[in-house]
């Protein structure tokens, strides 16, 4: 069963939704910031409109959601139910309600300046019940079914007050799904003359039933041309499939019958007569069905339900039709028609307010994944965040005086900053202080800063160690560098070079104060971190910087020993360099460094190194940010100590853009 | 029979001529725009006074705008991916000029403004600034914040460092002796603290010392901080006192500092849900500045 199934905004408003056991806010929270901002989903793009079943869902520890979203309305579909269930059905529930919204309601969403959606009749949720039932039972796994025998006793006993009173064989307390029908009910509906013996019921029917016929095959006519129709349950062999589901008709019935006080209000859009005969044969189903097996009685058993069925699938089949008719229109076109088509989309080409089709976008695009490729951005990288713009762009219309190009510029700059800007923005000094100063109204005691660097070989570990040192102590912190590099040999005397430097600087300048501790080589990495980091607390130091030795990322032995590394240095920041140059395989880098440090601790930054040497050409960081949705903080510059920078999110879109 | 001043016509057509050149040139090059022109919408509208909606995610932004849009009850929400607005009608002279349920309200003159939500999470920050750089008639901004929250650092740090940046986006604003009138006068803000329904919220004075106390350490490590790639160290010298919030060399920050650049800041209290003040002084501050 499911636990809850909601509509909701791209702009954050709850539209409709059904809740049948209350889930935390936080777990739909999570899944939209997971899957619609951070993209952590893979590397496909978003799909508009994509059915369910293709969208990946989404889990956490005990919840499964299955989701729609549809782009050009900025809505999302989302049905939550717990994992262990396998419910196979909702991909179908979620699809289907997408399609009833949007063609009831999807024009409403496109009003600006307002977040209210009239449901007016209210009929909606009757359509998901429908929808819901129809789903469950046929996918045969519906665990509720109502026994008949119950059934019977429940029908002998009190014909006419059970259905309300029952929802799917759990018992739903009146002021849900009643509540809000009955309330909106005008006293003078024909639901006041409702009868209220069985015996006044039986009559009513036999009035009624050649009305209904009537109605029904006017309906019919009216449905005849819709193809998911016919495919369902006209035909005797829907009649027959029916058949052994029999034991879930009381269901069928009882929410008929709820259904009827609601249907009554809607006398604008069904007459009364129609209305008071669904609720009689609605009723006379419930009786008739103890004893008849009839062929006729059947169908006015079903009568009400169908009524209801034939609603929805007319909205599905129509929007289906509709659908096939706009694709066929799209390809179709006479000799004159494209040709007027043509001219008038050279002249919108120029002047603006086209709306993009996929050939336009698709050659376009192209040359954008050109563009970026040239910049240095990954194949991979580049095909996504053009699929990206590609999805976004299909069907909108150009502004005035803005060509295909111009468009796709402005939504590549939008991708681009989303995909870099970082989820929480990062103030090194400021965190250090809450470590190093804690405040006092917080319990914690101080400890020193950790930070420790990893990358492959010769990518300026040491170097950018050295820069970042340099700034800490321009800021008069008091660093311990570790030298964790206990298996090149020369590493630790490298580092002794630098920290000599840095003294000698520091010193000049008035700063703060470096030491390294090294312990030679040989040693296990991980156990000197662990102790520089316990000397550090002792003797007062504010921040340790640990080197590490560069490991290939295919080198199994070495990467393995990260994860021990990262449980007993337990660093504040593990920060990746890699270097902005050309024909590096960094994105199979990235990807197996962040992996590197176990399940619960992945990298929290890059350092690209040497971004002087590329030019315009800093394509690199977006595969590698693309590669693992870990964001880039700092940039290297330069050969000096000073040469070390914030990343500015701007600045990296600015030079992927511009043109050369 | 065509006549022969046809003729002449038809042939001085058909002769090179520099008038007729230019006629046909503007032509066939004004013609489509001007056509264009006609064609797209060439319905004049009306800009609305604007309000917007700022603050990290999940402190209540869209439940507000959804509160005073509904008049009774707040919608449900989740997280936001897109900015958003409403029309709503604010009014400082009539009967219910204090409310936010004024939907019946007949009685004196109400203003139309649009309030705009905006996304809070991190990674769509500067989808939040650019519909605020965005604004025409940007007449007042709602930072809002989560009280109940605020005392806690994993809350606070970010929180004020987004009011750093919105502070100082105005201060910029109103400094920018270059920019056109429209777009200089002063914007006041509110620091809406919100959800004190809950037992855990701050006082306001609190949320105002907590955030004025951690602008101070953000804007001393700002200012000691490695400078952004892309910008130079020529440049270094004239951005300085640009990037200084508040009073130049001032140890601490304080919301008054602000006004040297006539920006008002104000923190109310209130809650959209459960039992508190209400939304009702936050409406009132915003109906007071359209
Ligand atoms: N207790 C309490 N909860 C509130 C109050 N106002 C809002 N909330 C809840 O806070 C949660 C987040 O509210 P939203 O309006 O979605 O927050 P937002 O600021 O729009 O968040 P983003 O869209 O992510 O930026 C919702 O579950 C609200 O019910 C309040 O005054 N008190
Ligand atoms: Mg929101």
């Amino acid at each position: 069963m499911l636990d809850s199934f909601e509509i909701i905004t791209t702009t954050g408003v709850v539209v409709w939704s059904r809740t049948y056991a209350p889930i935390k806010p936080s777990i739909v929270n999570n899944f939209i910031a997971d899957t619609f901002i951070e993209e952590k989903s893979g590397s496909t793009a978003i799909q508009d409109s994509q059915s369910a079943s293709v969208n990946p869902p989404y889990k956490n520890d005990q919840h499964t959601l299955k989701w729609t979203i549809v782009k050009e309305l900025g809505v999302i579909f989302v049905a939550v139910y717990r994992s262990l269930l396998h419910l196979s059905w909702v991909d179908k529930l979620v699809d289907n309600i997408r399609t009833i919204f949007v063609s009831l309601y999807g024009d409403q969403l496109k009003k600006p300046h307002t977040t209210l959606v009239e449901f007016g009749t209210n009929k909606f949720d009757e359509y998901f019940d429908q929808q819901l039932h129809e789903l469950d039972k046929a996918s045969g796994i519906d665990a509720s079914g109502v026994p008949e025998i119950q059934l019977n006793s429940n029908l002998n006993d009190e014909p006419l007050s059970a259905p309300s009173l029952t929802y799917r064989g759990r018992n739903i307390s009146q002021g849900g799904l009643d509540a809000t029908s009955n309330g909106s009910s005008p006293p003078d509906t024909p639901s006041a003359s409702r009868p209220s013996t069985p015996s006044n019921n039986n009559l009513l029917v036999a009035k009624a039933s050649p009305a209904a016929r009537l109605s029904r095959r006017a309906r019919k006519k009216n449905n005849a041309n819709a193809p998911l129709l016919s495919s369902g349950d006209e035909g005797p062999g829907g009649r027959s499939k029916k058949a052994p589901k029999k034991g879930r008709k009381w269901d069928q019935d009882g929410l008929a019958d709820e259904e009827d006080d609601v249907q009554l209000d809607y006398s604008a859009q069904t007459n009364p007569l129609s209305d008071s005969e669904a609720e009689a044969t609605g009723r006379s189903s419930a009786l008739e069905h103890v004893d008849s097996s009839t062929w006729g009685s059947t169908t006015k058993g079903k009568f009400v339900l169908k009524d209801l069925g034939d609603e929805v699938h007319d909205i599905l089949a129509s929007a289906e039709a509709s659908q096939a008719a706009s694709s066929k229109n799209g390809s179709k076109g006479g000799l004159i028609g494209s040709g007027i088509n043509a001219v008038s989309g050279l002249f919108r080409n120029v002047v603006g307010g086209k709306t993009l089709t996929k050939e336009d976008l698709d050659k376009a695009m192209k040359g954008m994944e050109e563009h970026l490729l040239k910049k240095n951005v990954a194949r991979e990288a580049a095909v996504r965040l053009c699929e990206g713009v590609e999805k976004e762009l299909l069907g909108v219309k150009t502004g005035s005086f803005e060509s295909i190009n111009a468009r796709i510029q402005t939504a590549m700059e939008a991708s681009l900053t989303k995909m870099l800007t970082p989820t929480s923005s990062m103030d090194l000094l400021r965190e250090i202080d809450a470590v190093t100063a804690p405040p006092v109204t917080s319990l914690r005691t101080r400890r020193p800063y950790v930070i420790s660097i990893v990358g492959v070989n010769g990518v300026g570990k040491s170097t950018n160690l050295s820069k970042i040192c340099f700034f800490l102590l321009q800021n008069k912190y008091k660093v311990l560098i570790a030298a964790g590099d206990t298996f090149r040999s020369g590493a630790v005397e490298q580092l002794a070079v630098h920290v000599r430097n840095l003294k000698e600087l520091a010193a000049r300048e008035g700063g703060g104060e470096v030491d390294i501790y090294q312990k030679g080589y040989g040693k296990d990495a991980a156990a000197v971190a662990k102790d520089a980091v316990a000397h550090a607390a002792h003797t007062g130091y504010d921040v340790v910087l640990i080197d590490t030795a560069g490991r290939r990322h295919n080198d199994q032995r070495l990467m393995s020993s990260l994860e021990k590394f990262a449980k007993f240095a337990q660093p504040d920041k593990i920060l990746m360099v890699g270097e902005a140059l050309v024909g590096t395989d960094s994105v199979a880098q990235a990807r197996n460094f962040n992996a590197a440090f176990g399940s619960v601790r992945t990298l929290d930054g890059f350092i690209i190194s040497k971004c002087d040497t590329v030019g315009d050409m800093v394509g690199t960081l977006v595969s590698l940010v693309h590669a693992t949705n870990v964001p880039v903080l700092f940039v290297g510059v330069g050969q000096h100590y000073s040469d070390l920078r914030n990343f500015s999110v701007k600045w990296a879109v600015e030079k992927l853009l511009s043109s050369t | 029979m065509p006549s022969p001043t046809f003729w002449s016509l038809v042939e001085s057509s058909l002769t090179p001529s520099y008038t007729l050149a230019i006629i046909a040139i503007v032509l066939v090059l004004g013609g489509p725009i001007i056509l264009h022109l006609i064609l797209s919408n060439s319905t004049s509208y009306i800009i609305h006074p604007q309000v917007v909606l700022v603050g990290p995610d999940g402190v209540g932004k869209t439940s507000l705008m959804t509160l005073f849009e509904r008049g009774d009850s707040p919608s449900q929400t989740h997280t936001s991916q897109k900015s958003h607005s409403v029309e709503l009608n604010a009014s400082t002279d009539s009967s219910s000029k204090y409310s936010y349920k004024n939907h019946e309200d007949t009685t004196g003159t109400h203003t139309k403004f649009l309030l705009i939500d905006t996304p809070g999470h991190g990674k769509l920050r500067n989808v939040a600034m650019e519909r605020l750089i965005r604004c025409e008639r940007l007449k007042a901004i709602v930072f809002m914040v989560d009280a109940a929250a605020l005392g806690e650092p994993e809350s606070l740090a970010p929180t004020a460092s987004y009011l750093y940046d919105i502070l100082l986006f105005l201060q910029k604003r109103a400094s920018d002796k270059s920019n056109n009138k429209k777009n200089n006068t002063p914007v006041p803000v509110l620091i809406a603290a919100n959800k004190v329904d809950l037992f855990t919220a701050l006082p306001s004075t609190l949320v105002k010392t907590n955030l004025e106390a951690e602008l101070s350490r953000i804007r001393s490590s700002r200012s000691k901080g490695l400078l952004d790639s892309g910008v130079g160290i020529d440049d270094v010298g004239s951005e300085e006192q640009d990037a200084w919030l508040g009073e130049y060399g001032s140890e601490k920050f304080s919301f008054k500092q602000m006004q040297e650049f006539e920006i008002d800041v104000d923190v109310l209290p209130g809650n959209i849900t459960g039992d508190g003040p209400g939304a009702e002084k936050w409406w009132w501050w915003i109906a007071q500045r359209i």
